[in-house]
């Protein structure tokens, strides 16, 4: 295992050799906003390790300098901000759980 | 219109293909048509197969389904699919799994099964799918009927749930090309709610004529007995029809497989992160929690496995020190892809491989299958699909049950693919199963 750091100045365990850990899982979980049953987290560190084992073959692949995020070209295109009807807001919401037109939320902390 | 409400819910009560029957059908209408349950029509609930949408019922049509109705179509049902479209036999939805009409003991493929059955059990009917990775050309194959995947941008995608942004392509099943052509062409189109539409140049008239079919080897590789015999017979049908077929070489097929799993997977573990029981379906009702409690109480309990696993992969790839190794590298390799397909089509007007390695299978061995496994069984459809190009998946033969032939052909050319289809449909044998309902 080798240490990472992360932008926040995390420290974390990252694999090498495409070992994923029980840790592992658990980080990923985590940012994941999964919990996952012991079941769960076996079942997964086996099964991403080989999908992860399966993907090494990009490695051989050549440089990832050139690259788009689309298949085909996409142009920004912008319309004209003009005030329609559309949809009411009380439909929109009326499967929500509101508060005088709020959607109600959990604590942020 | 011969379809009745009594007779489609019998049809679903044997086949288990639709979530949702529609209130009423309007029998002054010119034709059927079903969506995908990850496409949104007004009232009806929409879950994208997924039990943490239940009871998610927008109050909007998809620009796909307004289209339809505008063309004279009548909304009857919403169909079955894998949730969020994370399958290839359609054994992934938290609602039942659809059975295939030629035989019950098998899938009808996936993501888009319950389209695939639904074009296959209603005559004269548009089934409306999705495809991302191969969704649409999957359940076409293993049900005996048409599937058409457009270019990537060709028709919007508002009021589409999101699984992959750069991937997710709205398409048509039916038994008829002609019908599919007809239905893809009131639903293409540029629409001001979808920029990825606003990119497409026009439709042209109508198709090239289909002289030269390149077959790449690699697709040559793997196949079963029963399909790599009736992919021979698809070839010497074609060849009949007056086109000559060369076996190319597609090297960077190898990498298709790998990249799209990246792509899909990093995608829609970010689209997946909005279902975190606030806004749709599932909730918890204690708002006193702190959000992470709030927020990982729903998706833990409602997502399926399969869509954890997709998450877990996605998050996985897409975090600090991984970016680079993963996503941008599948980003690259997409590019690359693109420019062998470009190569080829050079020379060549499309390129045909069979859809599926294999009939429709039997849900124990699809249960017997491995996470890779399942992925690995979709290495014929991912390669148009990754690299955003049309393709269409006809049935070629029966052995004896339905086998796909899928042809690929520039971005933009749909309708070379559909002149075609409406060719080789004039005079194919079709065997329609015996409905047992």
């Amino acid at each position: 295992m080798r240490k990472i750091h992360n932008a926040r100045g995390h420290t974390s365990s990252v694999p090498e050799g495409g070992i994923v850990d029980l840790g592992e899982v658990d980080r990923v979980a985590r940012a994941a906003r999964l919990r996952l049953s012991e079941e769960e987290r076996s079942m997964y560190a086996k099964d991403l390790e080989d999908i992860l084992a399966a993907f090494s073959v990009l490695d051989q692949a050549p440089s990832a300098e050139n690259y788009d995020f689309n298949p085909v070209p996409i142009h920004d295109v912008l319309r004209e901000d003009v005030p329609s009807a559309g949809i009411p807001p009380e439909e929109l919401t009326a499967h929500m759980d509101t508060y005088q037109g709020y959607v109600r939320g959990p604590r942020l902390s | 219109v011969t379809l009745s409400l009594r007779r489609l819910r019998q049809l679903d009560d044997r086949y288990h293909f639709l979530r949702e029957a529609a209130p009423d059908l309007d029998e002054r209408c010119r034709f059927t048509f079903s969506a995908k349950d990850n496409i949104c029509a007004a009232g009806m609930e929409a879950t994208a197969g997924s039990r943490i949408l239940s009871g998610y019922r927008p109050p909007f049509d998809a620009t796909a389904v307004r289209r339809l109705r505008e063309a004279g179509g009548a909304l009857v049902g919403k169909t079955n699919m894998d949730e969020f479209g994370f399958g290839t036999f359609c054994t992934n939805s938290g609602f039942g799994v659809p059975l295939n009409p030629y035989d019950t003991e098998r899938s009808c493929g996936g993501s888009s099964g319950g389209a695939g059955a639904a074009a296959c059990l209603i005559p004269d009917h548009v089934a409306v799918g999705v495809s991302t990775g191969g969704s649409i050309a999957c359940p076409a194959s293993f049900c005996g009927v048409f599937g058409f995947t457009p270019t990537y941008g060709r028709v919007s995608r508002y009021g589409l749930i999101d699984y992959g942004n750069s991937l997710d392509k709205i398409g048509v099943l039916s038994r008829s090309c002609a019908q599919t052509e007809e239905a893809f062409l009131a639903i293409a189109g540029k629409d001001e709610r979808d920029p990825t539409s606003q990119a497409q140049p026009p439709l042209p008239a109508g198709g090239r004529p289909v002289r030269s079919v390149a077959v790449p080897v690699e697709a040559l590789q793997g196949l079963s007995a029963e399909v790599a015999g009736a992919f021979d017979g698809g070839l010497a049908r074609l060849m009949g029809m007056g086109a000559d077929v060369t076996e190319v070489s597609m090297p960077s097929l190898k990498y298709a497989m790998p990249a799209y799993y990246v792509l899909a997977t990093t995608e829609a573990s970010t689209n997946l992160a909005r279902y975190c029981g606030m806004r749709w379906g599932a909730r918890e009702e204690d708002v006193n929690q702190g959000f992470n409690d709030f927020f990982s109480a729903p998706r833990s309990k409602e997502f399926g496995a399969e869509a954890k696993r997709r998450v877990l992969l996605g998050t996985y790839c897409r975090m600090v020190g991984f970016r680079d190794k993963y996503y941008m590298k599948a980003l690259a390799v997409r590019k690359m892809i693109i420019a062998q397909y470009e190569e080829v089509f050079a020379r060549h007007d499309v390129i045909a491989t069979p859809t599926m390695p294999f009939v429709a299978p039997r849900f124990d061995d699809v249960r017997a299958m491995t996470p890779l496994q399942n992925y690995s069984a979709d290495f014929l459809t991912i390669p148009p699909n990754l690299a955003g190009l049309p393709h269409l998946s006809m049935p070629c033969a029966y052995a004896p049950l339905p086998v796909g032939l899928q042809m690929t052909a520039p971005h933009w050319d749909e309708m070379t693919l559909l002149a075609f289809g409406k060719e080789w449909e004039n005079g194919f044998d079709f065997r329609w199963p015996e409905v047992e309902a």
